[in-house]
């Protein structure tokens, strides 16, 4: 069995469950056994939900034996942490929702229950998703499967960490300016952000609400696909949810990239990218080349303005977001303080990390009287021409290829005391999200220490099939070298 | 020194949609504490507001009714402040594009321009307890649809503010936009009010005063902020511009926040609601479904016959005027009808405690009773019994007329016999009349009445009489 969920991919293991090879209760035995033995040196999973997880993967086994399973049936899953469990703690992450048990179930967790799929607990995070480190957790930093030593990246950092280490199948992690494909790089696994739209986003708990997409961590791009297949499409629940019939993303016709032109912006190959990542992104490029795409070199002037933007339009919708954690109806609640100001004022500042703090200072000052339209304003504009620029690019290629982050996984606690360092390091995948555009992460290589190096492919809107066909061409030829702790 | 005073109004009216605004439970008023919440309304994390688009459609209806232009593109924004009963700790509302803009309303004297009407989400309330020293939250009526009404600053006193308020209210009411009950708060107004030297076109600093719930109060606080901000200025001090409450017990202002303390509000579009789009085509049929406007409706009963006095009775009343207009389609004598409404009806009403919706008598039944008194099938007196019963019991008029023995009688030889028989009786008052004593006349026609009964049409009896006297 261990060594079974070490190789298995979704598919293989929905096979496994169909044909009886194995039962669900079995399976998340397995992958529960994995969890407790890794947790304690990595962090990734906030709570584990061994007694439910335990009584869905019998309901799952019975489904099996009725014949009505579907592909997710009995496949143990982890959900981060901000999305909304109904009946488990949700916590973000925070002091301020440490025992925060919501009272519904997110939309893409209700769909993934429906088909029967086991949660087998909720992984760990940066406080509110803020952050690419995974180290701001109020329940501590997660750390890297490859060295303990170093961040897992973040914000989805747990179910990245978890994905990699076995112990569960495949996550779901939450991505608002690269936080499900920076971590996937970092861990050496397969992340996507879906376009903006083809998730719901009920039940998430928002961080930024035009920029928050709920994705997919898997092993491979194709269980990233399998995972989004279960959970996207129009719901009701979500305005913003697109009302398209969501396509199939494994469909046969989008295999491979024979024909395809794929684009290389020059800026995101510029002197902040590493080396060991510039060069590893390059042969990924040959690896096409070789496979009949044709490559091209775009140009993205405007993608210095980008983190800039970014930030000023997240962190305002963020200090929006966060205003409702006042300590009155639910979460943290100061013992301190006879007024209401005083109860909601010692309530945010005990409940709230630093991090977080910084984000709704720098947001509530981006939209104050008086400098709303140097910041907010001009941030809106600089969004809406990027998404120009993209379109003009996309005129001309099926997809573009870049670095996920300029490193490799760094040091616990080298980077994140500088928060605008930390920032800057989003510039290969914030993109994805100032244009609502689909984007996968891939494994393209090791850098001299072993870590993982993540190349992104970025398509136009709702073009997933493509993107994770692409991705899934270069893994079938790329050798995937599994974490060992 | 003569002052003038100059104000606004902004009046937010609660939209009568069974749901809230951005979820589907129920805005109706009251409830029990916390029953009619869930995620999206009680800002619960993770939770989205879903736009309820008969909202819109009731605010275009109160746009059109307000002779606003209706905008094919509007969006939500976001209104941030904390506050115990705001569970999301911000509002939503459309801050940047509107629903409606430039609009007016027509008072006795003048125009009310009005710069927009935009839709909002009604805050929750706080309950507080002296006695245990706790605040609760009640978010029932969190997220209960509302529109805002913002006049330009074009009303100059107390009387115009409340006649605008009334018409716009009443505008309201017969659009089926708002119930309008100003006393349970379903529609409230805040007054912006300054005061400048009589002829002067320069405005002077202005307050706020919140959440006025009746005409009266409206007129009250108004006269107070006036002779306070004129007192101010005799004194030569300035007027500071500020938030006030207003307090119905004691009849004065009170300061709630000045500028320094006012809110930033750090409005932005609200990312979870796409902008609304609505056609030409959308806002004419809603424009279809429209009932005949009060304005237009007392122009026509002006056109009609009636006195001013009676035609703005009638409109007063939604339900009375459509029955008004009912009752014409089956007696077509407006004077007649409105009289019998007015006079008799609503006295009935009034005793009763009947409102005009509650009303079960067909306006047709109604048109029956009216031409029947008109053409003596019965007696005024009559009818004015007949009016009680068909209240009563809902019978036809022509029924009660018949089962009580109403129905005058047209057969004037009984008349002339039941006169000669009075006249025989009675020579003294005959002789009394012929020595120039009309007052006699009364009393010999209650006695002829009175031999003859209900039924007995007097016009016919005086008439008889009088040739039998006259001989």
């Amino acid at each position: 069995m261990k060594e079974l969920i070490k190789k298995s991919t979704l598919s293989e293991l929905g096979m496994g469950l169909k044909n009886k090879e194995f039962s669900s209760v079995e399976l998340t035995t397995a992958y529960l056994e994995q969890a407790r033995a890794m947790n304690g040196q990595t962090a990734a999973f906030i709570t584990l939900t061994e007694e439910q997880a335990l009584e869905s993967a019998k309901k799952a086994d019975e489904l099996i034996a009725s014949g009505k399973s579907k592909p997710l049936t009995g496949i143990p899953l982890g959900i981060k942490d901000n999305i909304c469990t109904k009946g488990i703690k949700t916590t973000c992450a925070s002091k301020m929702l440490e025992d925060f048990c919501p009272i519904y179930d997110a939309t893409a967790v209700a769909r993934l229950k429906k088909q029967g799929a086991v949660i087998i607990g909720k992984t760990n995070m940066d406080e509110f998703a803020m952050g690419s480190s995974s180290g701001t957790s109020y329940f501590g930093a997660v750390s890297n499967p490859y060295d303990l030593t170093r961040v897992p990246g973040g914000s989805s950092g747990g179910s990245a960490a978890a994905v990699a280490l076995n112990m569960c199948a495949a996550a779901l992690g939450s991505d608002t300016g690269g936080s499900v494909r920076q971590p996937a790089a970092f861990c050496g696994i397969t992340g996507l952000k879906p376009t903006y739209g083809a998730v719901s986003r009920y039940g998430l708990i928002a961080f930024a609400s035009s920029f928050d997409q709920i994705g997919t961590m898997a092993k491979t791009a194709d269980d990233c696909g399998i995972l989004l297949g279960a959970i996207a499409g129009k719901d009701e629940f979500d305005s913003t949810c697109s009302a398209l019939p969501f396509k199939n993303c494994l469909s046969a016709l989008n295999r491979g990239v024979k024909k395809l032109t794929i684009g290389l912006p020059k800026e995101f190959f510029g002197d902040q990218i590493d080396s060991s990542v510039k060069s590893a992104v390059f042969s990924a490029a040959e690896v096409y080349k070789n496979m009949g795409a044709e490559i091209k070199e775009v140009s993205l002037p405007d993608l210095k303005y980008a983190v800039a933007a970014y930030y000023l339009i997240s962190s305002a919708e963020a200090a929006s977001n966060l205003s409702r954690y006042d300590g009155i109806k639910y979460g943290h609640r100061s013992k301190n303080g006879k007024t209401y100001e005083d109860v909601i004022k010692n309530s945010r500042r005990e409940g709230f990390g630093k991090e977080v703090k910084r984000r709704i200072m720098l947001g509530n000052y981006a939209l104050s009287s008086g400098y709303y339209e140097a910041y907010y304003s001009k941030a809106v504009k600089i969004r809406q021409r990027l998404k120009t620029e993209l379109d003009e690019i996309f005129k001309s290629c099926d997809f573009i290829l870049t670095p996920t982050a300029p490193t490799t996984a760094y040091k616990k606690g080298s980077v994140e005391k500088n928060p605008t360092q930390m920032y800057s390091a989003d510039i290969c995948t914030v993109m994805a999200n100032i244009a609502g555009l689909p984007a996968v992460s891939t494994t393209c290589g090791y850098d001299k220490n072993g870590l993982p190096i993540g190349m992104s492919l970025m398509g136009k809107a709702f073009s997933e099939a493509t993107i994770i066909g692409a991705a899934s061409a270069f893994e079938a030829v790329f050798e995937r070298r599994e974490a060992v702790l | 020194m003569n002052y003038q005073t100059v104000i606004g109004l902004e009046i937010h009216a609660e939209l009568l949609t069974r749901s809230k605004v951005f979820c589907s439970c129920s805005a109706e008023f009251g409830g029990e504490e916390n029953t009619r919440v869930c995620p999206r309304c009680s800002g619960a994390p993770g939770s989205l507001p879903l736009f309820n688009r008969g909202a819109a459609e009731l605010a275009v209806k109160a746009g059109l009714a307000l002779n606003c232009k209706i905008n094919n593109f509007s969006a939500f924004d976001r209104k941030n402040y904390f506050y115990p009963d705001l569970p999301k700790a911000y509002q939503i509302t459309q801050f940047f594009s509107p629903i409606c803009s430039d609009g007016y309303v027509n008072i006795s004297t003048k125009k009310i321009r009005i710069n927009r009407i935009h839709i909002e989400e009604d805050a929750g309330k706080l309950i507080h307890d002296d006695v245990k020293k706790i605040s609760l939250a009640d978010y029932n009526r969190c997220g209960v649809p509302l529109i805002e009404i913002v006049t330009e600053p074009d009303i100059r006193s107390a009387e115009e503010a409340k006649e605008f308020t009334a018409a716009v209210a009443l505008a309201l009411k017969y659009a089926g936009v708002c119930d309008a009950r100003m006393e349970q708060g379903s529609l409230r107004c805040d007054v912006n009010i300054s005061i400048m030297p009589e002829g002067s076109e320069v405005f002077g600093t202005r307050t706020e005063i919140k959440n006025l719930n009746s005409l009266r109060s409206i007129g009250r606080a108004i006269e107070y902020e006036y002779s306070r901000q004129k007192a101010l200025l005799e004194k030569g001090e300035r007027v500071i511009q500020q938030t006030l409450h207003w307090d119905d017990a004691t009849g004065v202002t009170t300061a709630l926040r000045s500028k320094e303390e006012a809110h930033d509000y750090r409005y932005f579009p609200e990312p979870d609601i796409p902008p609304m789009f609505i056609t030409d085509e959308e806002i004419s049929a809603i424009a279809a479904t429209l009932p005949e406007m009060p304005e237009s409706r007392k122009v026509r009963y002006s056109n009609q016959g009636l006195a001013d006095a009676d035609a703005t009775l009638l409109i007063a009343d939604k339900a009375l005027a459509d029955f008004y207009d009912e009752a014409l389609k089956g007696y077509n004598n407006p004077k007649s009808v409105a009289t019998m409404i007015i006079v008799e009806l609503l006295r009935r009403m009034n005793d009763s405690g009947l409102s005009a919706e509650e009303l079960a008598v067909l306006p047709a039944d109604f048109a029956e009773l009216c031409k029947m008194a008109d053409d003596g099938t019965v007696s005024r007196g009559a009818a004015k019994d007949i009016l009680k019963q068909m209240l009563e019991t809902l019978k036809k008029p022509m029924d009660i007329a018949a089962e009580n023995g109403m129905i005058m009688s047209n057969d004037s030889s009984e008349v002339e016999t039941a006169v000669d028989k009075i006249l025989a009786a009675n020579p003294k008052a005959v002789e009394e009349f012929k020595g120039g004593s009309t007052k006699v006349f009364g009393f010999l026609m209650g006695q002829t009445c009175r031999t003859l009964g209900k039924s007995a049409n007097p016009a016919i009896i005086k008439k008889i009489l009088e040739e039998k006297l006259m001989k």
